[in-house]
């Protein structure tokens, strides 16, 4: 009896642990649509055109989680509006995605500011979250 | 009934319970509308956001 009575505590315990793991969120691109995939691609492909452009200021990271023109002329906002319209698909996926809801789009946005921020180099231009261009 | 016996009805009764589904049944005339609130954990978005960010510049950031 005490035997079958230890399994099934382990048993408990491991469904227990197993539900917990479950609960815990963990957001990610959980299906490669061909649409997210050709955005991942293209901004890839666009990464080192949009890295020259911020080092030399003519190009910005905004507070929304999008890139802006700060100078330059059509084809720089060309640039800047094919990056923006393919980070928002991915945007779009991580909320579709991970059930976050319509109105979490402004949350994610808002993250991955952040987080391009973080990753700007020294000299590039980035919006703090009160609006204020400053130099990294 | 004795404690062990008890205890393994007890965590029998939890398992059970933890992989149940309850089922709502409503008058159809009368829909129920839930206000879902969705809480984000925002650090694992950030995680996230970072790897995205990674994988697109091909660790070259900074």
């Amino acid at each position: 009896m005490k035997k079958v009575l230890g399994s099934f505590v382990l048993a408990a315990v491991m469904l227990g642990a197993g539900g917990m793991v479950m609960a815990q969120p963990g957001y990610d691109i959980k299906v490669m649509t061909p649409q997210v995939k050709s955005a991942l691609e293209a901004r890839k492909a666009r990464f080192a055109e949009l890295k020259a452009l911020k080092s030399q200021g003519v190009v910005g990271e905004n507070n929304r989680g999008y890139v802006e023109a700060l100078g330059g002329g059509g084809n720089v906002k060309d640039l800047v509006n094919a990056e923006n319209a393919n980070r928002k698909e991915v945007y779009q996926a991580i909320v579709e995605q991970n059930d976050l809801g319509a109105g979490s789009l402004a949350t994610v946005e808002g993250v991955f500011a952040g987080v391009q921020r973080d990753k700007a180099a020294a000299g590039e231009k980035v919006q703090d979250p009160s609006g204020r261009w400053v130099t990294k | 009934m004795k404690r062990p016996e008890k205890v393994f009805f007890l965590i029998l009764g939890m398992a059970v319970l933890s992989g149940c589904t309850v089922k709502a049944i409503g008058d159809p005339n009368r829909p129920i509308t839930i206000n879902a609130h969705i809480t984000i954990d925002i650090k694992g978005l950030e995680k996230t956001a970072s790897s995205i960010e990674d994988m697109v510049s091909g660790g070259q950031t900074k």
